[in-house]
């Protein structure tokens, strides 16, 4: 693969010092369209270079996007002045040893060949299937090869595609959700998803106001994912341990959720976006999170479980390296399932409460009580006698993602993969497959606009 | 790289465009951060490549490549005009008209940041971190960056412009954790710190270590603090947390293609319609703000923006009344009014959207002390800590790193998890007194996020401490 062997070049490059190399390649298309008509259609082709140097505890690195032979001497210069100026560190684990990565799969030949020209015909088929709304969002699709290798040994190149309809359908006064995410575009249905989003935004139309305070809810994919997304930051982070902001500081091995509530990371599944290692090189493995409400662990890079100082190991969770100091991250969470038939079952279960659809810029207000702020938009409704009832405006929420998760009347047998990738920097798609939930405790602590444009 | 671009324009007018620019760039950029008295990260990244935006049959195709030679832009500039082509929608895009002009722009340096050795940039980051040694802090951070990006802009219609931009930035961060709280002090602003278009003597004249021990002391005294009590009460807003508010609740519904809908499947509409120009009332008349892209040291500071247009100063709301928006050639054309200037694009790789250039609060009169004065009880608030606004920029929910309450005209005890909400038109109109000149301060952010792909922009905004009647404070579940 050309990643692997532009980062063997670069290992070249290094000179026999202790070094790692992390390339990440990307061919993608994005028709990004408003008001039915493509306004950003952007086309990417890039190839980024990362080479860390380690010397004696000391550790620096560079990055470039020029691949030439000159270019790679010269970001291995520069990388040998970033670690000739940086102090020791004691816990510095090293590089990673070599290592096999598990076959994932997460390539498709089609995706892979998809032209920028048929991906503009797949966002047209989602915005003709939108009408009479006008439809809002994107389709893209993208190849990418990450490849890791170290002077150690190692040497992994995982080549992956994906693709992705957003579809937001609106008007003045109404406005619906909808994704589809997947690593082989014969798997989404742009159409499908644009229809989904119609049909909600029909609903939508005149929402209320209600009163704010605590209300049972029901909770789709998009919402509950996003939730969790915020949540595991600090709490399902190995860094959020070492640094006390998270909720599972002392909890570990203890009840925190219902017993229905069981979370684990697996970017091992097939069905998903599926990761073979991460920009350490560490294989990727299922990673059991939360078993049955109880707390069983959080995700670790080589840097945190070093410092952990307690044999803790790599899970195989570690960001690119300019982002390492966020601590690894759960990229591929994986909700099981319950035994609710449809989301329509769920509000049967809730009896009184809110629907939400999906929700909007959330922030941690608190991170090691897991409180979270955000707003509801695209699909929300009031839940009486366990049926949806009338659209809501949009509403502010303010609640501890452990509260909301510690009385659970059940989750849909039917997960989803729901794209989080918001598409900054380079290509990396992930997403997390979470079934739909009802909650007890969803705290409603204001009321926002109204559906719509 | 001139040449590039010209090429690239050349090829895409041969391909069929009606009009096109091209972008070449190279920048590069250092990153240091620190956490606990050692180094996370020592990073010195680079980047070059050419964008090439066309407009074919009216529909937009934009294309890059990462080669800096005339192959890879004939071939950007090819690929934009077919992907354009294939666009679906009934495509009528026109432009705001635009002098055709050449000119450059530098950005004034005293120190260059990248002469200045990695090893001094990391001792400073260490030295932040060894004043904000506490008993009762737990976790310290500091970070510095510096960003240099040189780019060029040739358009269709006769732009040619050159710039060599230059960043700086710093902060330090102290965190205090203990009966299952966690709180955090930030100097001089949050998340990361606070960056000026300036060379290396801005980190200098920041005073890191002088206010890092501050910082220690009052994210340790938080853990001991009552929570602020939840009440409508006066709210008076340090001029970080202002830059952030004005950030967030003018800034993003001022951008026109917000208010078009381009952004409604991310990040979101606004509350404004074309219509509100000159009449929708944002405000008290005390409320001043400016969009100024030639403000000396702001990160939206340019000669001219990615369309090629002139930087300039411009009123956004007047006495309190909506009198412009941020604008693109195109949506100043699609509401009859001004000539575009907003636009910018993070880097080669990125199309240019409409974005907030230095966005401020424009000074009223006095200190702090006397914006306290008036007030027989209330809340002042310090540092952003959280942040949140629903998708049209109405509803906002703002937390702080630490509040004071007001008590008879003076602070009194310190608080903490202090939050407060509203809705952007009604907190605006509840303005009721902007400080002076003295309390005014510029605050960098490099991470303003927007568009699909992604895009992070980097805007500065003045601000003045201000004061702002019957607020609800405190929201916590």
């Amino acid at each position: 693969m050309r990643a692997l062997q532009l980062a063997e070049q670069a290992l070249a490059a290094a000179r026999g010092e202790d070094a790692e190399v992390v390339v990440q390649s990307e061919v993608s298309a994005f028709a990004r369209f408003a008001a039915s008509v493509v306004h950003q259609p952007t086309l990417i082709e890039n190839d980024v270079v990362q080479l860390r140097l380690a010397r004696d505890g000391r550790v620096g690195g560079a990055m470039t996007n020029r691949t030439g032979r000159e270019a790679l001497e010269e970001l291995a210069a520069r990388a040998r002045e970033a670690v000739a100026s940086a102090p020791a560190d004691a816990d510095f684990p090293g590089f990673a040893p070599p290592a096999e990565a598990p076959d994932v799969g997460g390539y498709d030949e089609e995706t892979a060949g998809l032209s920028p020209e048929a991906g503009a015909w797949l966002a047209a088929a989602a915005i003709e299937a939108a009408q009479p709304f006008s439809l809002y969002g994107y389709f893209t699709s993208g190849l990418t090869e990450l490849a890791v290798a170290a002077s150690t040994g190692l040497a992994l190149c995982h080549r992956a595609t994906d693709a992705e309809v957003l579809a937001l359908a609106a008007d003045e006064s109404a406005s619906g959700y909808a994704d589809r995410a997947a690593s082989a575009v014969a798997r989404i249905d742009p159409a499908a998803a644009a229809r989904e989003a119609a049909d909600k935004a029909a609903a939508t139309r005149g929402g209320v106001q209600i009163e704010p305070g605590p209300y049972r809810a029901v909770l789709e994919p998009y919402a509950f994912a996003e939730l969790l997304e915020y949540f595991a930051l600090d709490s399902l982070s190995g860094l959020g341990l070492l640094d006390e902001s998270s909720y599972f500081v002392g909890r570990l091995g203890e009840r925190v959720f219902d017993p229905k509530i069981s979370i684990a990371d697996d970017a091992l599944d097939a069905a998903g976006l599926p990761k073979a290692f991460d920009f350490e090189g560490v294989p990727k493995q299922r990673v059991e999170l939360v078993t049955e409400g109880v707390a069983r662990g959080v995700v670790w890079d080589r840097t945190t479980a070093a410092r952990a100082k307690d044999g803790t190991t790599s899970t195989g969770h570690a960001l690119e390296a300019r982002y390492r100091r966020w601590g690894p991250q759960a990229l591929a969470l994986s909700v099981a399932s319950g035994e609710a038939g449809s989301m329509d079952a769920l509000c049967e279960l809730v009896g009184e409460g809110i629907y939400v659809t999906r929700v909007h810029y959330l922030s941690v207000v608190s991170p090691r009580e897991g409180i979270v702020t955000g707003m509801t938009r695209d699909g929300t409704f009031r839940i009486r006698d366990g049926r949806r009832a009338e659209p809501l405006v949009n509403l502010r929420f303010t609640v501890s993602v452990p509260d909301v998760l510690a009385e659970v009347p059940g989750l849909t047998r039917k997960r989803s993969l729901v794209s989080r990738a918001q598409w900054y920097d380079e290509r990396f798609a992930f997403g997390y497959t979470v079934p739909g939930i009802a909650t007890a405790r969803f705290s409603i602590t204001g009321n926002g606009s109204a559906p719509g444009l | 790289m001139r040449d590039l671009c010209r090429t690239a324009v050349d090829a895409a007018l041969a391909a069929g465009a009606q009009y096109a620019d091209a972008r070449a760039v190279v920048q590069r950029s250092q990153q240091i951060s620190t956490k606990n008295r050692r180094v996370e990260t020592v990073n010195d990244a680079e980047s070059e490549g050419i964008g090439v935006r066309v407009l074919v049959g009216g529909a937009w195709g934009f294309a890059c490549s990462r080669r800096l030679d005339a192959a890879g832009a004939r071939d950007a500039a090819q690929r934009g005009a077919a992907f354009a082509r294939a666009a679906p929608g009934n495509h009528a895009r026109a432009l705001a008209p635009l002098e055709a002009r050449s000119g450059t722009y530098r950005t004034p340096v005293e120190r260059d940041p990248f002469a200045v050795p990695l090893a001094d940039k990391i001792g400073l980051c260490l030295r932040a971190e060894e004043a904000a040694q506490h008993p009762g802090v737990k976790v310290t951070t500091a970070a510095a960056r510096a960003f240099r990006q040189h780019k060029h802009l040739v358009t269709s219609e006769g732009v040619e412009c050159e710039h060599e931009v230059v960043e700086c930035g710093a902060g330090v961060d102290a965190i205090a954790s203990g009966d299952g709280r966690h709180q955090v002090r930030s100097y001089p602003s949050a998340f990361g710190g606070s960056s000026a278009q300036a060379g290396w003597e801005y980190v200098e004249a920041l005073g890191l270590e002088r206010e890092a021990p501050r910082i220690a002391e009052e994210a340790a005294a938080l853990l001991r603090a009552d929570a602020c009590p939840s009440s409508m009460t006066t709210l008076v807003v340090d001029s970080e947390q202002m830059a952030l508010q004005v950030h967030e609740s003018v800034g993003h519904p001022t951008e026109l293609d917000r208010v078009y809908g381009t952004e409604a499947a991310y990040a979101g509409t606004s509350f404004l319609s074309p219509s509100d120009l000159t009449s929708l009332r944002y405000g008290s008349p005390l409320m001043h703000v400016t969009a100024d892209s030639t403000t000396p040291g702001g990160l939206g500071t340019f000669a001219f923006d990615d369309e090629g247009v002139p930087a300039r100063r411009e009123p956004i709301v007047a006495d309190g009344v909506l009198v412009a928006f941020l604008t693109s050639r195109e949506t100043a054309e699609q509401i009859g009014r001004g000539a575009g200037g907003s636009m910018r694009a993070e880097t080669w790789n990125r199309m240019p959207l409409v974005r907030m250039t230095n966005l401020h609060l424009e000074p009223g009169a006095g200190t702090l002390d006397d914006l306290l004065a008036d007030v027989d009880e209330g809340v002042y608030v310090q540092n952003n800590r959280s942040w949140s606004i629903d998708d049209k920029r109405l509803n906002f929910q703002f937390g702080t790193q630490i509040a004071w309450e007001i008590r008879k005209g003076a602070l009194g005890r310190m608080l903490r998890d202090a939050v407060y909400t509203g809705m952007t038109p009604q907190f605006w109109g509840s303005l009721d007194a902007v400080g002076g000149p003295e309390t005014w301060t510029m605050y960098g952010l490099t991470n303003c996020g927007k568009g699909q792909p992604g895009q992070s922009a980097h805007v500065s905004h003045g601000a003045p401490v201000a004061r702002f009647r019957n607020v609800q404070v405190g929201v916590k579940p």
